[in-house]
């Protein structure tokens, strides 16, 4: 059953746009690393949120389900680096898996109990638990510093060395977003990824094929709590302080702008969001007061103009170059046939 | 025509992005939450900043240089305000931070400042780490200031030695709980109650009638915002004789809660807010310097925070003619030997040890009767 259009080898066209897409964003990147100054940082957070909303992407594009609670998950890697490293003078990188386990055996004890709930139920959920962790951070004052936050987090590195300046943090930021969109690509492409949009499909029509729902529910809810803190583990070090509000609502909200703006359920829809909801407020700075405005109307144009996000653009443009292509050729065709009959 | 258009936008974005050419001023930053929880203060803020900056440049500017404002909403979040800091240091080139009172921004971006030596005038709390707080200086009083003033009238003036506090989670709030929960005593004062709140909750009855109920004559509600009127109902409603003393805030946060508790209010005012009630001396004229300008382009709008921030400049400009020098180093260096320094909220005396300038009471505690200000003597 499967198309023509699908196995014969991408066209030209088609080759092109990512190809256009990958060229702009390396510039880009290439860019910051010359000229330096706050696009670095702005680039650092747009590689952060990334990682942060590929694992949500996981968890709502792949397999269909929604959650406001994964900032609750980046706080427990964010506040288990902050801790550690500057109360016990743990290193980064034994901070750092401490922080993501954590967060992934919260996942499953959470994950375990609420995932048998759907649609509204299980968003009200996941939105507690966010609201129960940012409390904590604000309440256990004594570890956490409260609204106080915890400052001067020692920046990455290895080995009792940290990396010197913003530009190499930038480059790590980057290092990690590879391995976490690389890692996706491959879980989307397995078993496991083929299962989830089973149940992304039809959670009903999924269990009737025979696919535990439940167990592979409860794996996409900890691999997206362990990307998220991930993210929340290299934000500390990336900025050197947290607080709960860092952590908050804001987060989620931002999260998800990014998911839908870059195309929920693709492999590159988040990086796409994460760079472009980052930069958009950037490029608006210079209205000013009408900054939010400009900002606004910007995402309600282009969620009008590409409702299935921006990574769904390049398909656009590349089936539109192929339907004159397929138009001429089926016109060849049918000239090819007429000539046959005529003779 | 529309990929002109596209290159002409991109090219725009990466100039905004890149930012202008280093101009010849002296150029102050100022990270403020425009927008968000911390909008009221930080715009009074800022709108002072620029008042003071305006006065020293209608003089000739300072040492031979003019100041100049560049303001970035931070949108009281931290985030937002390392990505605003970040761009004031590399895009705008600014000398001198005189940023708002989003003390998580701040504190976020302190270690950042520190390291590219620029020195900062704040209107928050200090940062706790060792080497930011180097380069970090605040116009806002010590915590317990305010604490104090409310102690002195109970022990004092009334008959109440039972006392609630009810604070929100923010760290200066923090601060005076804990300087509460450890002076009372020395007042004659025992603390019935201690009990948080957030400052989006609508209704505080539970909190005030428990410490009702433990006998409190008296609250002591440490926070900015709407909550101060939410409390002032609540005991209304409760039916209470309970007085409310409040922190600091803006006096038209205050007006509608006088009207509801008449004469069990009283709060925390800056010497700004009560000019009148001052006698003649250095303090007066100081506020008077400022609260011409000031009431001229504002009106009758609170000056109190705005007053702060003109004294951050002129602390600023002071220690530049005290360096001779706009290096940041050397601007730091003549902020820590300022002593003495009049203010509009007090006298400054910084030091080494103390990056905290106000080192004695400016406090009073006021009252609002037929709605004018009133110190309570």
């Amino acid at each position: 059953m499967t198309s023509p259009a699908t196995t014969s080898p991408p066209s030209g066209r088609a080759r092109l746009a990512p190809a256009l897409l990958w060229a702009a964003g390396a510039a880009l990147v290439a860019y910051a690393f010359v000229a330096g100054g706050y696009l670095v940082t702005v680039l650092g957070f747009a590689a952060l949120y990334a990682i942060f909303v590929t694992g949500l992407n996981f968890f709502m594009g792949y397999t269909g389900q929604v959650s406001f609670g994964q900032n609750a998950f980046a706080a427990i890697g964010g506040y288990t680096s902050a801790v550690l490293t500057t109360a016990y003078n743990w290193p980064v990188f034994a901070a750092m898996p401490l922080g993501i386990g954590a967060a992934a055996l919260l996942a499953l004890a959470i994950g375990y109990p609420t995932l048998r709930l759907r649609g509204h139920y299980l968003a009200m959920a996941t939105l507690a638990l966010g609201m129960i962790v940012q409390e904590i951070a604000v309440q256990w004052d004594r570890v956490t510093m409260g609204y106080t936050g915890i400052a001067a987090i020692p920046p990455l590195g290895a080995f009792g060395r940290e990396l010197p300046n913003e530009r190499a943090q930038l480059a790590a930021l980057l290092a990690a977003l590879a391995l976490a969109v690389w890692v996706a690509s491959r879980l989307k492409h397995s078993r496991l990824g083929h299962a989830l949009a089973a149940i992304a499909g039809s959670e009903d029509a999924a269990r009737a094929l025979g696919i535990d729902v439940a167990r592979y529910k409860l794996i996409a809810f900890v691999v997206a709590a362990v990307y998220a803190a991930f993210a929340g583990s290299m934000f500390a070090h990336f900025v050197g302080f947290v607080s709960p509000e860092v952590f908050g609502l804001h987060m989620v909200v931002l999260g998800f702008t990014m998911l839908y703006v870059g195309g929920i359920g693709t492999v590159y829809g988040p990086l796409v969001g994460a760079l472009i909801i980052s930069l958009l407020p950037e490029t608006f700075r210079g209205f000013k007061e009408f900054q939010d405005l400009a900002y606004g109307a910007a995402l309600i144009v282009i969620l009008i103009y590409a409702p299935k996000g921006l990574a769904s653009l390049a398909r656009l443009w590349t089936r539109r170059g192929a339907a004159p292509d397929a138009a001429a050729a089926a016109t060849a065709g049918t000239s090819r046939g007429d000539a046959g009959a005529a003779r | 025509m529309h990929r002109v258009f596209t290159a002409a936008a991109l090219a725009a974005a990466l100039g905004t992005i890149a930012g202008p050419a280093q101009a010849q001023t002296y150029k102050i930053g100022i990270a403020a939450g425009l927008t968000g929880y911390a909008a009221t203060v930080d715009r009074a803020w800022t709108d002072g900043v620029r008042l003071a900056v305006e006065a020293v440049n209608a003089r000739g500017g300072v040492n031979g240089r003019r100041l100049e404002v560049v303001v970035e909403d931070n949108r009281s979040e931290p985030q937002e305000a390392v990505t605003v800091y970040r761009k004031m240091m590399s895009s705008d080139k600014v000398d001198a931070f005189l940023s708002g009172c989003v003390s998580a921004g701040n504190l976020a971006a302190a270690g950042m400042v520190a390291r590219a030596q620029i020195p900062m005038v704040l209107c928050s709390i200090l940062p706790q780490n060792e080497e930011h707080v180097k380069w970090a200086f605040s116009t806002l009083p010590p915590a317990r200031f305010e604490v104090e003033k409310r102690f002195e009238y109970l022990k004092e003036n009334t008959q109440i030695r039972r006392v609630g506090v009810l604070h929100d989670p923010t760290p200066y709030a923090n601060l005076q709980k804990g300087v509460a929960e450890k002076s009372a005593a020395a007042y004659g004062l025992t603390l019935v109650g201690v009990d948080q709140y957030k400052q989006d909750d609508a209704d505080l009855s539970v909190q005030i009638g428990k410490m009702n109920a433990a006998g409190a004559g008296a609250i002591l509600k440490i926070g900015l915002g709407g909550t101060t009127l939410t409390a002032a109902k609540n005991i209304k409603q409760l039916g209470l004789s309970t007085q409310m003393l409040t922190s600091i805030e803006d006096l038209a946060v205050f007006r509608p809660v006088a009207d509801v508790l008449g004469d069990k209010f009283f709060f925390v005012a800056a010497p700004s807010q009560v000019v009148d009630a001052l006698p003649e001396g250095p303090l007066r004229k100081a506020i008077s310097d400022f609260l011409g300008p000031w009431k001229a382009r504002h009106g009758e709008r609170d000056p109190n925070w705005a007053g702060r921030g003109w004294d951050a400049v002129m602390i600023t400009v002071a220690a530049i003619q005290k360096a001779n020098s706009f290096d940041g180093p050397k601007v730091r260096d003549a902020i820590e030997t300022i002593s003495g320094f009049q203010g509009t909220t007090g006298i400054y005396n910084f030091s080494a040890a103390n990056h905290q300038g106000i080192t004695v009471n400016p406090f009073v505690l006021a009252t609002i009767q037929g709605g004018r200000v009133r110190v309570v003597k």
